[in-house]
């Protein structure tokens, strides 16, 4: 299992560095960013673009600059900021923003899979029942869904007609506001509307991927041959389809955290969540390259922490995985 | 005459319908057989004739959208379509195991072969872990794997063809059954290894008095393992015969068919025949008897009305108008 | 005379079976798609935002004029006879603009899902039928495209190219081409799937034991063997690629002067609380169409996946 793991690291590792140089050249695809930042501003003059430009390093050759950067990653620094709060270190930043996205997105993982995987297998089980034909309806029309309209439709009948829920924000602007004065109580608060809705996102895909993958076990021999076994339907479907069921829904978790954080963005501007999703749309607008950088760099590491722990979970899940 | 032996499974007029979208395949329609106590009876046909879809039958597991709707399996003196599911649970693997024809999807890859076999012991009975994992051991010993203890807990995926074969029938023998349904349990496997388990089968039989449905589509395999055969096609039994009266004298326009298809040494020069023909769509199938359209020898008495099953000799039965006809007059085959 | 007979009964028996050997699998597909309910409502969906789209200036109410744009004089005016769907703060008639979005739409999810499964399709069957090191390192940049965190990467070209071209030089182009360059990767390691399935199938063999090139084996059979998965899987491509584009507009980083519906969504999300229509039914058409195009790709999925087939 040890040996496992450790060649899905070592596996990754070009992943990260084939990422890392899409991003880079994304980033400078357009050339000298100060020349970008500035090409609206009649006031500047070639000079100060030229200081600027020596300032931030970005005068050496484009792989010089590459190899700065990765220098620099491995000491765990990702640069200062060129726009925000006065060039504030962006792991400074980001570490601000994170454990609100994380929040967010974990809790709407977890809750998702809790409720995809029973409803996924019920359906499955009564395959065109009514039940079967609800669940995979609505799943359905949750798949075509943008997680953003779904947000808006939450917060004018949650927000603003019923009033239950706070329409965006982490937290209310003034303590007196906390409910029962916690500070907890209020980010929960806060955090339910944006919760159900990506749980509901994301929950969508998950319940069909269950479902069909139980149903192509549920064809297999091994089933019918525990069946003939005498073994009790809780068996035959929560012990010996289950396990079979689960392996291609783990390997696709990984990838969907993955997509959930890449999302964060959209998610977190209908909120109004300040977490790094918005930060991102905010150094995009503002052309903030070093920002820009280190939440992709961060948000890849993530994914691929994320795909790690799916690849150890299937190969938990496979025997066939395990001993290859 | 010595009293013919009580029979263990009867079965009467049995009907297993799949409703599928294209329509009812009528898989299983009006099926009656019996066997006999310590008995091999040998179910031949083949594919898609419905041998299969009858002993799935039997254990009440014939899968989506299949349905059983008609008939009666006498098991014992009792009738299983009466019984609950929960009293099902009790006999599948208790009293009636089945083996399935592919060994390879029929364990489940994911369990240890040690967990599956456990599970199964300690479903039936009451023992503990310990104890039906030496039960498990003594049971790798029977169907005469090496190393039982170490080769136990393997997962199916480690191991070859037939021992997994071999591992499917320690788990259909862990509880001994009374009754052993097994499912083509040689086609999957090489010629060299089928006889092994054939023959691993033949003596496991006679050494734990059980009684066997053998099905399969090959005369070769039951000619050596059966007392009895059971031709069917197309969803019904066509004949029913010991097995020396089946190989000597069918009765069967279809039976001889399938006799004449397999080979054989003493063939010299003679041409292998095949039978025209595929067997029919079992949604629409064909009026009266099903095998009119492939039948060398069909009248219009075989379109208009199904050949009902009949004694012609003791304890040979045809479903054939013409069977009389046919008795001693067609040239036997040896 | 008796051979004569069993003949003649076969004939009859032949007969009995209405269904003709000749019948093509795209035959069967079609009649399995037929019977399918959901699919020709998904079929029926799509048609329906075609016309308006191919229709679009006879349909809208309000034309639209470049400045300024569909203003009709009165702003944020709820649902009425007169603006169906009301109007929004800038005084645009938002059923109009929903009418001319169905094209922006159709020309995103067409055109990125025709770059994206030509990639697909491209790596696909290079990948699955070489196989080996060309395998192994088609299948390494498809898994970077798979893991990338692909959302980001499209803000920043969209924001960076109109950074550089601030007249932006057709940008519902820009970002169909991007969304298409950077979705192909699951579909690939799809097709590679059914590429390596159909390659290891007798005929395959057969064609290669009489020496048949290796081109004339990926295009004339392995391709159509596969093109059944393909038409799925670009079907569904499309329904992703309109919610990428509704996405990126939403956050601002589209086409600013196409008429969009992520756009128009972006506008409403400002003032949800006070003018609800203005976002409730661009809504309502992008989950409609992409639901059309699901609708669709599952229902063909069904009809021309061979393995489900009796």
């Amino acid at each position: 299992m040890l040996r496992y793991v450790i060649r899905r690291i070592i596996y990754l590792i070009p992943l990260f560095f084939g990422i890392l140089i899409i991003v880079f050249v994304a980033s400078r695809i357009a050339g000298n960013p100060v020349q970008l930042m500035t090409v609206q501003n009649p006031h500047i003059t070639a000079e100060a673009r030229q200081r600027l430009t020596e300032y931030y390093g970005l005068d050496k050759p484009l792989y010089h600059q590459f190899f700065i950067y990765l220098a620099e990653l491995f000491q765990g620094d990702l640069g200062n900021s060129y726009a925000l709060r006065g060039g504030i270190a962006v792991t400074t930043l980001i570490g601000d923003y994170a454990w609100l996205t994380f929040e967010l997105q974990l809790a709407a993982l977890f809750l998702s899979l809790l409720i995809a995987i029973p409803v996924g297998i019920i359906s499955a089980k009564k395959q065109y029942s009514k039940l079967d034909v609800t669940v995979t309806t609505t799943s359905l029309l949750g798949t075509c869904i943008p997680v953003f309209y779904m947000g808006i439709i939450a917060i004018i009948i949650f927000a603003y007609f019923l009033g239950w829920f706070p329409a965006g924000g982490a937290h209310s602007i003034l303590p007196e506001r906390y409910p029962f004065g916690s500070y907890v109580l209020d980010e929960l608060w806060h955090m339910a509307l944006p919760t159900a809705v990506l749980t509901f996102a994301t929950l969508a895909p998950v319940v069909l991927l269950v479902r069909s993958s139980m149903l192509e076990v549920l064809r297999q021999d091994y089933i019918l041959a525990a069946r003939a076994s005498g073994l009790s339907e809780r068996s035959v479907i929560y012990k010996h389809a289950l396990r079979n069921a689960l392996i291609p829904v783990v390997t696709y978790v990984g990838l969907y955290f993955g997509a959930m954080l890449a999302g964060a963005p959209v998610t977190e501007t209908v909120f109004n969540w300040p977490g790094v999703g918005r930060l991102f749309v905010e150094a995009t607008t503002k052309l903030d390259f070093p920002v820009i950088m280190g939440i992709t760099v961060f948000i890849t590491i993530m994914t691929l922490i994320a795909n790690l722990i799916t690849d150890i979970a299937y190969g938990y899940i496979d025997p066939r995985i395990r001993f290859e | 005459m010595l009293m013919a032996p009580k029979e263990i499974l009867k079965i009467e007029n049995l009907t297993t319908h799949f409703y599928t979208w294209a329509g009812v395949v009528k898989a299983v329609d009006g099926v009656s057989l019996e066997v006999k106590e310590g008995e091999t009876l040998g179910l031949v046909g083949e594919s898609g004739s419905g041998k299969s879809v009858t002993a799935l039958s039997i254990l009440r597991i014939v899968p989506r959208p299949g349905r059983i709707i008609d008939g009666k399996i006498i098991y014992k003196g009792e009738n299983l379509l009466e019984k609950t599911e929960s009293e099902m649970e009790k006999i599948r693997g208790k009293e009636i195991a089945y083996i399935f024809q592919d060994p390879a999807t029929s364990l489940n890859p994911v369990f240890s072969v040690a967990d599956q076999l456990i599970e199964v012991i300690r479903r039936h009975q009451n023992v503990t872990k310990e104890e039906a994992l030496e039960k498990a051991i003594e049971l790798f010993r029977l169907v005469e794997i090496a190393d039982p203890e170490i080769k136990i807990w393997s997962y199916p995926h480690q191991l070859s063809g037939g021992m997994k074969q071999r591992m499917a029938i320690a788990r259909a023998l862990s509880c001994q059954p009374s009754l052993l349904l097994a499912d083509e349990p040689t086609t999957n496997l090489d010629v060299t290894i089928q006889a092994q388990i054939l023959e691993l089968m033949k003596n496991l039989k006679k050494k734990l008095g059980m009684s066997m449905i053998l099905i399969t589509h090959d005369m070769g395999v039951v000619a050596g393992v059966a007392d009895r055969i059971s031709v069917m096609y197309a969803g019904r039994i066509c004949e029913s015969a010991g097995t020396k009266t089946i190989f000597y004298n069918p009765l069967h326009p279809y039976t001889r068919a399938l006799l004449e298809a397999v080979p054989n040494i003493a063939m010299k020069r003679e041409k292998l025949k095949i039978i025209p023909g595929a067997i029919p769509n079992l949604v629409s199938p064909p009026s009266g008897c099903r095998f009119h359209p492939r039948c060398d020898f069909a009248g219009p008495a075989c379109v208009s009305a199904v050949p009902p099953l009949v004694e012609i000799e003791p304890e040979h039965y045809v479903a054939c108008v013409r069977a009389k006809e046919f008795s001693g007059k067609l040239p036997s085959r040896s | 005379m008796k051979k004569e007979k069993s003949t003649k009964l076969e004939l009859q028996y032949q007969n009995e079976k209405s269904r003709p050997k000749g019948v093509s699998q795209w035959n069967i597909a079609w009649r399995r798609f037929k019977k399918n309910k959901a699919a020709l409502v998904g079929a029926l969906i799509i048609g329906f935002v075609m016309f308006l789209a191919a229709f679009d200036s006879l349909i809208a109410p309000y034309p639209p004029n470049a400045t300024p744009g569909f203003y009709v004089g009165e702003a944020r005016v709820p649902p009425s006879l007169k603006y169906l769907f009301g109007t929004d703060k800038l005084g645009h008639d938002v059923f109009s603009q929903v009418v001319y979005g169905a094209r922006s739409a159709l020309y995103v999810g067409f055109g990125a899902a025709a770059i994206a499964m030509s990639l697909a399709v491209l790596v696909g069957l290079v990948s699955g039928y070489y196989g080996g090191l060309v395998d192994n390192v088609l299948m390494r940049i498809t898994e970077i495209f798979l893991v990338i965190p692909f959302l980001l990467i499209l803000l920043v070209f969209l924001k960076v190219i109109t950074a550089v071209a601030p007249a932006s030089i057709g940008g519902l182009s820009i970002v169909t081409l991007m969304i298409g360059v950077f979705s192909w990767a699951s579909n690939a390691r799809i097709i590679r799937g059914e590429v390596l399935r159909v390659k290891e199938s007798e005929f395959i063999e057969a064609s290669k034991a009489l020496g048949a090139s290796k081109r004339r084996i990926i295009f004339r059979h392995i391709f159509p063997n596969v093109l059944h998965i393909i038409i799925v899987l670009t079907t569904l491509m499309i329904a992703t690629a309109i919610l990428v584009e509704a996405a990126v507009s939403f956050l601002g980083f589209g086409d600013p002067a196409a008429i969009t519906w992520g756009h128009q969504l972006q506008l409403a999300n400002e003032a949800v609380k006070e003018a609800w229509w203005e976002g409730v039914f661009p809504g309502l058409f992008i989950t409609l169409l992409v639901l059309g195009f699901n609708l669709l790709g599952n229902g063909l999925r069904d009809a021309l996946d061979p393995r489900l087939r009796e």
